[in-house]
């Protein structure tokens, strides 16, 4: 199709769509005006029910925890997925160097750079603690937390170069706090029913509200999930940098059904 | 306390979930065919729970609620599962084809750390949450999990037509997820709540409103594209085409009829209250089926390369499924669910089939293939079972399926609807049964050097004995053929019924007996038309050529491969769909 | 002014879409199709808001005091997941099509079309000699 037809396709289903939309957009409650009941009704009784402060870590992992599992499982068949496209033909060897460009000259870090990094890392691994820990009392969480974590880890590369960053991060390593951090959460669905409550109810002391230890069942739900997540996100960055990897041999099918 | 049947409704998600994160925490130390094992196992485990709980579905929906959160005065707090009897044999199908590809793909993926049984137990866990869950957002969830792990499987031979193909499934398919959740938001906001019932009394009382059906558009579009519906189905001849074939078998077998699974449920549950969907839904719902029918039997039959074939086939079944669910009569929808099921066996067979030749023969091209099959023989059989079994032979779940639908829709007089309906299958069936003639006895002209066409390397594994990959095959056949027909037959009204959120109805209409003769007969003559063209008079050739260059050359201009295309017609699709929402 | 993010959101999608439709680099169209998703946030967070009302965290304001939708927050966030699941699974497919097929135009990398170096079907062919043609 010429692109001038394409947008001639899309000019018209804009035209047929534009009033249908402004029509759901009259009938929609104006903005600001109010909320819907079930948020409402989470923000009356969570507190109480769950000594937590942090209602959006309440919704995700205790009221709608399922949602969360679905999600983190989500984010691990993404990760596996990146893991077996990237590898596919490069193969897992450690060996080999970073790539360098042709002409462009290789400009040695500055001890200001590695020092900036010494520095930083563990600040941004410490903040990232602090998130994580924090998920019921203020805003933050497993998630959140667990992505500075994993960005954390690329101040190694920066600071140490390619073969610091190699030797510091092991997938095996990584595989295994992606898939225990999933396993714990899906755990904490499970365990419960062992006890004869539901599937993620809430069986564990809730502890005090605004305390750090709030929220019972949740905080071990939330390790999980920052647990899955560093790793996830540090995997995700170790097969991105392995791109830059110079290849041993030529380009060949690694993949055996490939 | 939960009782008894209830307390199994989480197991069949949990289990393959913590099995795969089991694999992924220790797979550098696992022997080699530990994860084959444990995959097997967790998808037998599944169908044998899904199944059980269907069992005691029987009696009326099992209802779960999670964390213990159940509703309070009329809110829904948490998240719920509710089974009804269908959904739960869906889920157990669904279970039971998994463990039967996990046979056939024993061995496939030897060097891969069990990152392939991993994405593909992900991919079992989120369809049966797919068919389970009661909750908008919850169902959002699983489709997105679903469709993540589905992106990373057909990308898995790293060529570059699985690489486009892969990318084409992957912007189209987000896009469904990002309409969906619009429409989510905005039913959202209407009702106040994310639970089935909850939104289904809260649409029932506000009579005519544009925010629910747009709601209803948005989340209709979605469930479309994921079942590959005209305008929407460009994407799944590009993926399903290129997939390693035991992920063709699931994409086929499971994945698009749960996209429609999922629209039967949502405007049979969800939007049963609002009159302006309901009347919306048979002009929609049938006359798409129709066209795509029509259009997915029409591609079919211009197709050489087998897997490409298959997938148009599966797009034909889409519409003929999508026109019984138009029927909004028990007997549609009943008839669509079986039809999901015997569709989901015959269609498995088949792309394990392709898989066969690709692995013994390397090579999937019809016409390069010529009478190279055989000496695998037994193959040649189930396929030309699979392909009179495609095409409406009165024998199995699939015949069942096919006349319970044609019978809802010949009850309401969509005589075009149920002529589709019976192309479709001819013409998907035609074509499977000239590449069975071809392939297996060697019919057809001589190709000459056209036979040569090279292909980019196409071959999977070969170090697989013929007998573990053609034993799922075979046994998805017989399943198909040896489902009792009065078993469903008995238990379907009540079934459909509880599906849908209706009162029970008596025995169910099928259509006319002869109809499926009649599309068996054409896909024969379909097929021995393709095979002896050139030994056919002139005066017989000549006409049907002419009918068919100029159409055939627009259709193939239509499906161009270009991502650009299939966006713009997106927009179209769902500005169809609004357009007729907003006419009834 | 009270459709305002409503309307955004729809205008988000619009251009989103249109991106996607003309794009000519797979890198520009998965940033396009973030600006589809980004629709999805703003309509849901829009749905969500109050006025007057304060972040659904009950630390610093004691329970009561009115919040805006928690549900919402909660979705989006499990939104921003998907969000970046697809956009790192697009990307690794992008360095992989790159790789293979030296460009990143979706033009030239097209799913199993004949014509490019396999013939695979003369319908195929002819009808992308006509394509061809036409542009």
């Amino acid at each position: 199709m010429s692109p001038r037809f394409r947008i001639a396709l899309l000019v018209l289903a804009g035209l047929v769509l534009m009033p249908a939309a402004a029509q759901v957009m009259a009938a929609l409650p104006p903005f600001g005006s109010t909320i819907a009941r079930y948020g409402a009704r989470i923000n009356a009784i969570t507190p109480e029910a769950r000594h937590v402060a942090n209602m959006v870590s309440a919704i995700n992992f205790d009221l709608r925890g399922l949602d969360t599992l679905g999600e983190e499982f989500m984010l691990l068949a993404a990760i596996t997925g990146t893991v077996v496209l990237l590898r596919g033909r490069r193969g897992e060897g450690t060996t080999g160097r970073a790539m360098r460009l042709p002409g462009r000259a290789v400009i040695p870090r500055s001890d200001a750079v590695v020092l900036g990094c010494r520095i930083a890392g563990p600040l941004t691994a410490l903040f990232g603690l602090y998130v994580v820990l924090h998920a019921t009392v203020t805003p933050g969480g497993g998630f959140q937390g667990g992505v500075i974590l994993a960005s954390g880890t690329l101040l190694i590369y920066l600071g140490e170069g390619y073969a610091g960053w190699r030797d510091s991060i092991r997938s095996h390593w990584l595989d295994a706090l992606e898939g225990g951090g999933a396993l714990l959460f899906a755990l904490c669905g499970l365990v419960p029913m062992l006890t004869g409550a539901a599937f993620m109810q809430n069986i564990l002391p809730l502890g005090t509200f605004r305390d750090l230890f709030s929220g019972g069942l949740m905080l071990v739900e939330n390790l999980g999930v920052a647990l899955a997540v560093t790793g996830g996100f540090t995997q995700l960055f170790l097969e991105f940098m392995e791109e830059t990897r110079e290849a041993e041999e030529p380009d060949e099918p690694g993949e055996e059904s490939a | 306390m939960t009782a008894f049947p209830a307390l199994l409704l989480p197991l069949p998600v949990a289990i393959p979930l913590v099995v795969c994160a089991v694999i992924l925490t220790t797979a550098h130390l696992l022997p080699g065919r530990l994860p084959d094992i444990l995959a097997i196992g967790a998808a037998v485990s599944v169908a044998v729970l899904c199944a059980v709980i269907a069992r005691y579905a029987a009696q009326g929906p099992i209802v779960y609620w999670f964390g213990g959160w159940e509703p309070h005065d009329g809110v829904y707090l948490g998240i719920g599962f509710s089974v009804d009897e269908a959904s739960g044999w869906i889920a157990a199908f669904i279970g039971m084809l998994y463990a039967l590809t996990f046979v056939f793909a024993w061995g496939f993926f030897d060097r891969t750390h069990g990152h392939f049984h991993i994405l593909m137990l992900l991919f079992l866990a989120a369809m049966v949450g797919f068919s389970f869950t009661r909750d908008m957002f919850n169902l959002f969830v699983w489709f997105e999990v679903m469709s993540v792990a589905a992106f990373a499987l057909t990308a898995y031979h790293l060529a570059e037509s699985s690489l486009a193909g892969a990318i084409n499934f992957t912007v189209v398919n987000s896009l469904a997820g990002f309409l969906m959740l619009g429409g989510i938001g905005l039913i959202y906001a209407q009702a106040g709540t994310l639970d089935f019932e909850g939104i289904a009394a809260a649409v029932a009382r506000g009579g005519r409103d544009p925010v629910v059906a747009g709601a209803f558009c948005l989340v209709a579009a979605a469930l479309m594209i994921k079942g590959a519906i005209v305008p929407f189905q460009f994407w799944l001849a590009d993926a399903h085409a290129v997939a390693p074939s035991p992920v063709s078998v699931i994409f086929s077998g499971s994945m698009v009829s749960l996209g429609l699974f999922g629209l039967a449920k949502v405007s049979a549950v969800v939007f049963a209250g609002s009159a302006q969907v309901q009347q919306a839904l048979p002009i929609l719902l049938i006359g798409l089926g129709s066209f795509t029918a029509l259009l997915g039997g029409w591609m079919a039959l211009l197709q050489r390369h087998l897997k490409r074939m298959l997938a148009f086939s599966t797009i034909s079944h889409a519409g003929i499924m999508l026109a019984g669910i138009g029927a909004l009569t028990a007997g549609g929808t009943g008839g669509m669910l079986v039809y999901v099921v015997g569709h989901g066996l015959v269609k498995g067979a088949l792309f394990m089939i392709a898989g066969i030749l690709l692995a013994t023969q390397a090579s999937i091209d019809e016409i390069a293939l010529r009478g190279l099959g055989r000496g695998i023989w037994p193959a040649g059989i189930a396929m030309a079972l699979a392909g009179l079994l495609l095409s409406g032979l009165p024998l199995g779940a699939l015949d069942q399926g096919t006349r319970l639908v044609q019978g809802a829709l010949s009850q309401q007089g969509h005589g075009i609807a149920l002529a589709a309906t019976a192309v479709g299958a001819a013409l998907t069936g035609a074509a499977v049964l000239r590449a069975a003639g071809r392939i297996f006895l060697g019919l057809g002209p001589d190709p000459g050097d056209e036979a040569g066409a090279p292909s980019e390397d196409e071959r999977e594994k070969a170090n697989r004995p013929l007998w573990l990959m053609l034993a799922p095959c075979c046994a998805l056949l017989a399943l198909d053929v040896a489902i009792p027909p009065e078993l469903i037959a008995h238990a379907l009204p009540r079934a459909a019924a509880a599906f849908m959120h209706q009162p029970a109805a008596g025995a169910l209409v099928e259509g006319p007996a002869w109809l499926p003769w009649a599309s068996v007969a054409a896909g024969l003559a379909g097929a021995g038309y393709g095979l002896f063209r050139n030994r056919l008079p002139k005066i017989v050739v000549q006409p049907v050529s002419a009918t068919q260059s100029a159409p055939t050359r627009a259709l193939e201009f239509l499906h161009s491969g270009l991502i650009g295309d299939y966006a713009a017609w997106l927009a179209v699709g769902v500005a169809g769909i609004a357009a007729v929402l907003a006419m009834v | 002014m009270s459709v305002l993010p409503y309307a955004v959101a729809a205008w988000l999608f619009g251009v989103g879409l249109y991106g996607i439709a003309t794009s000519r680099n797979f890198i520009h169209l998965v940033g396009c199709l973030g600006v589809c998703q980004s629709a999805t946030y703003v309509l849901l967070l829009g749905l969500g808001y109050r006025w007057g009302s304060i972040a659904p965290i009950f630390y610093d304001h004691p329970p009561g005091t009115p919040a805006v939708d928690p549900v919402m927050q909660a979705l989006v966030l499990t939104d921003i997941v998907v969000g970046a699941t697809l956009t790192a699974l697009l990307l690794v497919l992008t360095v992989q099509a790159h790789k293979r097929g030296g460009s990143l135009d979706p033009e030239k990398l097209r799913p199993m079309r004949a014509g490019r170096k396999s013939g695979r079907s003369q319908d195929t062919s002819r009808g992308d000699e006509a394509a061809r043609g036409a542009r």
